[in-house]
């Protein structure tokens, strides 16, 4: 398959108007390259892991000027696209040509020295440092042999905060600045270092609404004065909003470019899943009289004894699906380890009438709690182990995986085979290490065990994160039919749609207490959202 | 990408597999550069390399060497398996060395008190060991699962304890006697009849092998069953492999921590076992000291493996018994100590580097899987 190539007519429509003169460090070359060259471009790219292709043959073209939308599932290989770009990784097969050069980069220096910078996620800045500290830091300016010449790093940072319209100090400690002002020196970090075409990886993730429009602005400033921007994000609305071109990858490969005048969120969803968009609606309800789960007063502490989950209570019943929304870091996490018995608590925990708030949690797992651990790699898998040894993990007191003290080895083998069969996980035996398997693999191999320890009560946490749609479909099917039997089931997501459509109750916390109850049969993934930020609170 | 996402300590300790026969390439590789090194050694020290291992190995085969190779490893093996217990699930006892002497103290006092007839006070003798062995290790368990110290600064101190405890009662007020036509003093001697024969499995010597070479077989045996085949040692391994896993699946971390050192501990103790109802039959101020550091060495070398471990014994007894000729031909048995600290550092790069080339070596069985297919389904990778 020949991937798709940016098939918009013409050199980049947006002009110059009023172009600041910019003094530094605009290379000799650059000045050359007529603006139909593209920035960047890549043909035939592929990389392999282990057991993965993370990239198969992407084709992408980054136009000039233009902030160039890179669109895609969590794990549909975006990440790995971009390391690839600025010379994390080495791609196993295909060219990356940067102005029309072929370049092949063996690290991010190769990348920064033709002028294709990285400005990450999480931030990597020292907080007790100054921005302009941060900013020289690893390419010092030097003054005669020793002294660092702080005077010129310091004009130029002004000049570049000036020119792009940053509005970054570069005395200012960078603990005392805010998330989109952090962000900010990132950007200058690596203008500084000469870079004239910047990756952006999720930069929304951590910004709230108003820094979004301030980012976008600086964005818009940036192009302007004609420099090149790849933006990756999985949002649509502000890729549509943000974006002069937009490709799509999906499963590891280009799936289309597409202009964002002409389409729309809905159809540019559709390209990225590849189908029809798969929903999460539960269809009747299920729910019955009896009460599984029932929580009292559940109080967690953190180390300084602060309450991070706050008086919380609720019942979920058999055949009920209980979501908790809330933005992440409310609570969530500790209120799930209070309830596996994994931290210490105050507060009443009764499982089928029983109270099991001082049992261990081995008793709990062993008296039918299943458990989707938020994060699989570190709750959920021994990853360097094979399959089967990860079936044993959490019911090692059970059959068939155990007969008296002994591990029973066939028997374990046997069930795992019988749960890659069923929860399809694609694997080429059940003696690889969990690690060789995707994402998504992993987490059907966990739900596949999680389900076969015949659960009553079933905790979901984020139990589709970073997994492929099909993967998804599996495992809402899954807890649908589990339901339908009479499981309980605490779900917690950061996926509005997906806590919607699968709940029959919806609890919102915030700051560790339930602070709304949410009917999900009349509720918009907006108004749910408006609740978990606090905005709901009055309502 | 995960493979690589193992710490070095994992690879280290070998809780990250290493598949067939590469797991073989990494030793040998290592003892081989090792060789080199050691030959440079000897060029520079004016010794000839070539020759001196062949001395070393024609004495290394005479039957008394042999015996003497066999009974080395005996001792080491025991040491190895004590260390493995706990680097299966990242403790580092590294007061095996304690744990053994103290251990071999006081079942030699207890054993030369005759308190039970006959085969009665060996079995007595040997559980001695193992309980003081687990109760001087509990001490650094407890220190861990209580008050959160780390066990490789208890251990080291206790180390030191335990010789200032062992000089203080092996003294002719306490446990010990004077040992007849000597200055030396020991324990009383345990009494013929709790002696263990020696075996005479290797013809051609009077001297023979430790009659508990066997114990240690079949604690290699024990170690490994007990690791591989039961819930224990599932839940021992699963702490090891990741702490948090094995904290959500229901295990006990805090105890499993206790039980490890305890079963560490009490291993230990079977280290002075061979020599004591073997050999020196008291304990003495002559007694082998430092056996639990060569442990710590053979069980990095072996990789935790009862096997692995079992040849880097031989390997380490081998070297050991036959350094004792070296003196004859005016070489110094030093070259020995510097083969050995060799090998262990060596072996350490040996294992990085196989694990990295292994990584590659998949990614290319991977690709060319892939390349024989039609473009099948990719997954996209793990986020």
């Amino acid at each position: 398959m020949k991937g798709p190539v940016d098939d918009s007519p013409g050199p980049s429509v947006r002009s110059h108007p009023h172009s600041l003169s910019v003094t530094w460090a605009v290379r000799a070359e650059e000045a050359v390259i007529s603006t139909s060259t593209p920035a960047v471009e890549l043909e035939g790219i592929t990389k392999r892991f282990p057991g993965v292709v993370a990239n198969r043959d992407i084709s992408l073209s980054v136009r000039q000027g233009h902030v160039h939308a890179v669109v895609g599932e969590n794990g549909a290989g975006k990440s790995t696209l971009m390391k690839i770009l600025y010379g994390m990784q080495r791609p196993d097969e295909g060219e990356i040509r940067v102005n029309g050069k072929p370049v092949s980069f063996r690290s991010p220096a190769d990348a920064i020295e033709v002028g294709v910078g990285m400005v990450h996620q999480h931030f990597m800045l020292a907080d007790n440092l100054t921005v302009l500290e941060n900013v020289v830091l690893g390419s010092e300016p030097r003054k005669g042999g020793l002294g660092l010449d702080f005077g010129s790093a310091r004009e130029r940072i002004r000049e570049i905060s000036r020119s792009y319209g940053l509005g970054v100090d570069p005395d200012a400690l960078v603990e005392d600045l805010g998330v989109g002002a952090r962000q900010r020196v990132e950007i200058l970090k690596v203008l500084y270092r000469g870079a004239r075409i910047l990756i952006l990886d999720e930069p929304t993730a951590v910004l709230v609404p108003h820094e979004v429009d301030e980012l976008f602005a600086n964005l818009r400033g940036l192009v302007r004065e004609g420099l090149t921007i790849i933006f990756i994000s999985h949002k649509l609305d502000e890729v549509l909003s943000v974006a002069d071109a937009i490709t799509v990858i999906r499963r590891g490969t280009t799936v289309a470019s597409v202009d964002p005048k002409d389409v729309t969120a809905r159809q540019l969803a559709e390209l990225m899943v590849g189908s029809e968009l798969p929903s999460p609606e539960t269809r009747e309800s299920t729910v019955t009289d009896t009460v599984e789960l029932s929580v009292r007063g559940l109080t967690v502490r953190s180390a300084d004894g602060r309450p991070v989950v706050d008086d919380v209570s609720f019942d979920i019943r058999k055949g009920e699906v209980l979501g908790i929304a809330g933005v992440e870091g409310n609570g969530q996490a500790e209120l799930v380890e209070a309830i596996m018995g994994m931290r210490a608590v105050e507060g009443e925990i009764r499982l089928g009438g029983q109270d099991i708030s001082a049992w261990p949690t081995l008793r709990r797992r062993e008296a039918g709690i299943g458990y989707i651990p938020e994060d699989r790699h570190r709750h959920g898998l021994l990853l360097e182990a094979p399959l089967w040894e990860n079936r044993i993990l959490g019911h090692q007191t059970r059959r068939p995986n155990v007969k008296g003290p002994w591990i029973d080895r066939s028997g374990a083998r046997a069930d795992t085979r019988r749960i890659v069969e069923e929860y399809d996980v694609r694997t080429p035996g059940i003696d690889v290490d969990a690690a060789a398997l995707s994402g998504g693999n992993q987490q059907k191999l966990i739900v596949g065990r999680e389900m076969s320890g015949d659960p009553v009560f079933l905790i979901a946490s984020h139990p589709t994160r970073g997994v492929d749609v099909g993967a998804q479909a599996a495992i809402w099917d899954h807890l649908r039919a589990a339901r339908a039997a009479g499981l309980a089931v605490l779900l917690i997501s950061a996926d509005l749609d997906e806590l919607i459509g699968l709940s029959d109750t919806l609890k919102v916390i915030l700051r560790g207490r339930i602070v709304a109850d949410v009917d999900p049969r009349d509720v918009t993934p907006e108004r749910l959202g408006s609740a978990m930020t606090g905005a709901g609170e009055a309502a | 990408m995960s493979p690589a996402g193992s710490s070095f300590t994992d690879r280290l300790l070998g809780r990250v597999r290493l598949g067939g026969l590469l797991s073989l390439a990494a030793p040998v590789l290592a003892i081989v550069f090792a060789g080199l090194i050691t030959s440079i050694v000897l060029l520079v020290t004016g010794g000839p390399p070539l020759e001196t291992l062949g001395v070393m190995v024609d004495y290394g085969v005479q039957p008394r060497t042999m015996v003497l190779t066999l009974n080395y490893a005996t001792t080491y093996y025991l040491s190895a398996l004590a260390v493995a217990v706990g680097f299966r699930m990242n403790l580092f006892n590294i007061g095996v060395d304690g744990q053994y002497r103290l251990a071999a103290l006081i079942a030699a006092a207890v054993g030369g008190a005759a308190v039970l007839p006959g085969p009665l006070n060996t079995v007595l003798v040997i559980v001695v060991a193992m309980l003081v062995g687990a109760g001087w290790a509990s001490i650094a368990g407890l220190l861990k699962v209580r008050r959160g110290v780390s066990e490789v600064i208890s251990t080291i101190m206790l180390n030191a304890i335990a010789t200032a405890l062992g000089a203080w009662l092996l003294n002719t007020d306490r446990l010990a006697v004077e040992v007849a036509g000597s200055n030396n003093i020991g324990t009383k001697p345990i009494p013929e009849a709790a002696r263990v024969p020696g075996l005479e499995i290797i013809p051609g010597t009077g001297t023979k092998v430790f009659g508990l070479i066997l114990l240690a077989v079949a604690m290699g045996v024990l170690y490994h069953v007990l690791l591989n085949r039961t819930r224990f040692g599932f839940d021992l391994r699963a702490t090891g492999r990741s702490e948090s896993a094995a904290v959500a699946s229901g295990v006990n971390v805090r105890k499993m921590v206790l039980i490890a050192m305890i079963m560490s501990g009490a291993m230990a103790g079977l280290i002075g076992m061979p020599q004591l109802l073997g050999a020196s039959y008291s304990y003495s101020l002559d007694f082998p000291t430092g056996l639990g550091f060569t442990g710590i060495a053979i069980a990095l070398l072996g990789r935790n493996h009862p096997v692995g471990i079992a040849l880097g014994a031989l390997l380490w007894g081998f070297l050991d018994a036959s350094s004792n000729i070296l003196q004859l031909h005016d070489i110094s048995p030093e070259i020995v100590a510097i083969m050995q600290g060799t090998i262990v550092l060596s072996v350490i790069v040996a294992y990085e580097l196989v694990h990295r080339y292994q990584i590659s070596a998949g990614q290319r069985r991977v690709s060319k899987e892939l390349a024989g297919k039609t473009p099948a389904q990719p997954e996209g990778a793990s986020a």
